[in-house]
C-alpha cells in the first residue's frame, strides 16, 4: 500500500515533467512551423505593440486637427501636410536632406580610405582599430556635443590655438552654422558608413586582384576595375546607414546649428513639446518618413540594377 | 613598385591616424578639461579634482544614475529573453514561411530615425492612456534593443548549429530538451549574456526616444546631462562625461569577452 502509494508518487511529477519535456522539445526541434511562430511570437508583439501600432496612431494622427489648448480633434484632413510643404517649412525638409546628404558624402569620402587600410593593410592592428572605431560611437553623443561646443565656440580651444599662432586676427566662426552641424554629422555617424564598406571590402576574394595583377593590371586599373566596383553593396548600405539617421537628427543640430539652421527634427519636436500642435508635428514626421521609403526604394532599385546586371 | 606601394602605404597610415585623432579629440578634450581648475572652459588653470567630488554629492545625479540602471537593467532583461526565443527560431529551426518577413521586421527599429519612434511612441501611449511613467519607458527601451540581442544571440546559435554537437548528444541518446540544456544553452550563455550587454548599454545612452516619452519625474542620465547642458554650462559635465566613458567601456570590453567565439580561440 505504502509502497504503490510511493511509486505513484514517484511516477506522478515524472510523468508531469516528461509531457513539459515533450512540449519543450517540439519548440526546440522546430519541424511544424506553429513552434517556430510560437517561438518569434513574443518579439513580434513587442515590435507591433510598441512600434506598429505607435507608426499607425501617428499617420492617424497626422490626419488630424488641432483643437484648442493643444488637443486633438479627429477629422480627416490633409491640411496637416499642405501646411508642412508651404514655402515657410520646406526649406527646412531641403536643408535638412542638403545637411544629410552633404554629411553622407563626406563620410564616404573619409569613410573610405579608413576601410581600405583596415582591410589591407592594418595587419595585427585591425583589431584594436575596429574597437577603437567603436568607442566614440558607444559614447553618449550629448557628451561629444558638448565637447564639440568647446572646441569650435567664438572662445573656443580652435579659435585660441589659431590666434596664439598668430593664423588669425579675430576669431571665425566655428559654431552656429552650416559647418558645425556637418562635422557633427560627420563625426557620430563615420562609423556607420566604415563599417559596412569595410565589410564588403572584406568580403573581396584577394585572388581577384592577384589576377588582374597577373594580367597585367596597374595598382590603379585593379583599384578601380577590381576592387571599387566590387565594394559598391558596402558604399550602398554605408550611405543608407548614414544619411537616414542624419535626417532624423535633432540633437546636433540644437547644440551645433544655433538658432537659423535648425532641421526637420528640430521642428517635430517643436511641434510636440512647444508648440503643442501634434497634428502638424505628425504630419512633419510623416513626410520624413515618407522621403526615407522613397529613398530606400530607390536605393534597393540601384543596388539591385548594380549588383545583378 | 615595391617603394611606391610602401610610400603609399605610410600615406595611408598617416591619414588614418589623423581620422582617429579626429574621432579622439573631443573625448581628449573632455578627459583633459575635467581636471580643470576653472569656471570657463578654454583656459587651463590648474590641476583638481574637485568637479569629481561634486558629482558624488549631487543627489539628483545620483537619483538619475540609479533610475537609468533600474531601467537599463529591465530593458536588457526583456530584450534577451523575447531575443533568445525569437533567434532560436531564427537560428535553428528549419525554413519556414514567413523567416524573412520577420528578420525584416525585427530589423526596422535600427532602421527607424529615433525621432520617429520617440514621438510615435509618445502619440500612442497618450491616445491609448498608457501612463508615462517607467513601466512604459523600459518596453520602449527593450524595444529599441532587441536588435542588438537578436543579432548577437543569432550569430551563436548559427556558428554551434554548424559544429553539430546536440546531434552528439542525441546520438548518445539525450533528449532534444537534454542536448538544449546541456550543450546548447551553456554554450551560447556568453553570447546571450554579451546580447544583454549590448542592450543594457543601448538603453543606458538613449536619449531621444527618452526624452519624448519620459513622463514628469523621470529622469534619466543622459535626460539630465541634457538639462546640465541647456541651463548652463559647467565643467561638471566633463567629469560626469569622463565616468559614463569609463562604464561605457568597461561594459565593451565586457561583451569583447563574452562574444568570442570559443571555436576562434
Amino acid at each position: 500500500m505504502t509502497q504503490t502509494a510511493e511509486a505513484a508518487a514517484e511516477n506522478l511529477p515524472a510523468r508531469r515533467e516528461s509531457r513539459a519535456e515533450k512540449l519543450l522539445s517540439w519548440l526546440i526541434r522546430g519541424a511544424s512551423p506553429a513552434a517556430s511562430h510560437l517561438l518569434l511570437l513574443p518579439a513580434a508583439a513587442w515590435l507591433l505593440v510598441f512600434l506598429l501600432l505607435p507608426v499607425a496612431c501617428l499617420l492617424a494622427l497626422s490626419l488630424a486637427t488641432r483643437g484648442p489648448y493643444g488637443t486633438v480633434v479627429w477629422s480627416f484632413t490633409w491640411a496637416n501636410f499642405g501646411r508642412a510643404l508651404n514655402p515657410m517649412y520646406l526649406p527646412v525638409l531641403l536643408r535638412t536632406a542638403a545637411y544629410a546628404g552633404s554629411a553622407t558624402g563626406l563620410c564616404l569620402a573619409l569613410g573610405f580610405p579608413l576601410a581600405y587600410y583596415l582591410s589591407f593593410y592594418a595587419g595585427k592592428r585591425r583589431e584594436t582599430l575596429l574597437v577603437m572605431l567603436m568607442i566614440p560611437f558607444w559614447t553618449s553623443c550629448l557628451v561629444a556635443i558638448y565637447s564639440w561646443m568647446i572646441i569650435l565656440g567664438r572662445h573656443g580651444l580652435l579659435n585660441d590655438l589659431l590666434g596664439r599662432l598668430g593664423l588669425i586676427q579675430a576669431p571665425l566662426p566655428l559654431l552656429n552654422n552650416g559647418f558645425s552641424v556637418v562635422l557633427g554629422l560627420v563625426y557620430f555617424y563615420i562609423p556607420f558608413m566604415v563599417l559596412p564598406l569595410y565589410g564588403s571590402l572584406e568580403k573581396i576574394p584577394r585572388a581577384y586582384l592577384e589576377a588582374a595583377y597577373d594580367l597585367g593590371a596597374s595598382p590603379a586599373e585593379a583599384f578601380l576595375k577590381v576592387t571599387l566596383p566590387l565594394s559598391l553593396p558596402g558604399v550602398f548600405a554605408g550611405c543608407l546607414l548614414t544619411f537616414v539617421p542624419c535626417m532624423g537628427d535633432f540633437l546636433t543640430a540644437e547644440f551645433l546649428g544655433g538658432p537659423r539652421n535648425f532641421l526637420i527634427g528640430n521642428l517635430i519636436q517643436n511641434q510636440f513639446l512647444m508648440s503643442q500642435d501634434w497634428p502638424f508635428g505628425a504630419a512633419l514626421t510623416a513626410l520624413l518618413v515618407l522621403s526615407l521609403i522613397s529613398g530606400l526604394y530607390f536605393y534597393q532599385r540601384l543596388e539591385a540594377r548594380q549588383i545583378e546586371p | 613598385m615595391i617603394g611606391r606601394r610602401v610610400s603609399r602605404f605610410s600615406a595611408l597610415s598617416t591619414y588614418v591616424a589623423a581620422l582617429y585623432a579626429f574621432l579622439y579629440l573631443p573625448l581628449a578634450v573632455m578627459f583633459v578639461f575635467s581636471f580643470n581648475d576653472a569656471r570657463r572652459n578654454v583656459v587651463w588653470k590648474g590641476f583638481t579634482l574637485s568637479w569629481y567630488g561634486r558629482l558624488f554629492h549631487d543627489a539628483e545625479l545620483i537619483g538619475a544614475l540609479g533610475t537609468s540602471l533600474r531601467l537599463a537593467l529591465t530593458a536588457a532583461a526583456i530584450a534577451s529573453v523575447l531575443g533568445l526565443l525569437a533567434s532560436y527560431a531564427m537560428a535553428r529551426h528549419p525554413a519556414f514561411k514567413g523567416r524573412q518577413t520577420y528578420n525584416a521586421l525585427f530589423s526596422v527599429p535600427l532602421m527607424m530615425p529615433e525621432v520617429v519612434m520617440g514621438v510615435s511612441l509618445l502619440a500612442f501611449f497618450v491616445r491609448v492612456r498608457i501612463p508615462l511613467d517607467f513601466g512604459s519607458l523600459a518596453c520602449a527601451h527593450a524595444l529599441i534593443a532587441l536588435p542588438y540581442t537578436i543579432s548577437s544571440i543569432r550569430a551563436r546559435l548559427l556558428s554551434l548549429r554548424d559544429s553539430r554537437l546536440e546531434d552528439a548528444a542525441m546520438d548518445l541518446g539525450a533528449t532534444e530538451w537534454q542536448a538544449f540544456r546541456k550543450i546548447t544553452l551553456p554554450l551560447a550563455w556568453p553570447a546571450i549574456f554579451s546580447g544583454a550587454l549590448l542592450a543594457f548599454t543601448v538603453s543606458f545612452e538613449d536619449f531621444v526616444t527618452t526624452f519624448f516619452i519620459a513622463g514628469i519625474g523621470i529622469v534619466t542620465m543622459p535626460i539630465k546631462v541634457y538639462s546640465m547642458m541647456k541651463f548652463g554650462v559647467t565643467p561638471e559635465i566633463n567629469a560626469l562625461a569622463c565616468c559614463l566613458l569609463a562604464l561605457t567601456m568597461l561594459l565593451l570590453a565586457g561583451n569583447r569577452l563574452l562574444s568570442r567565439d570559443p571555436a576562434a580561440r
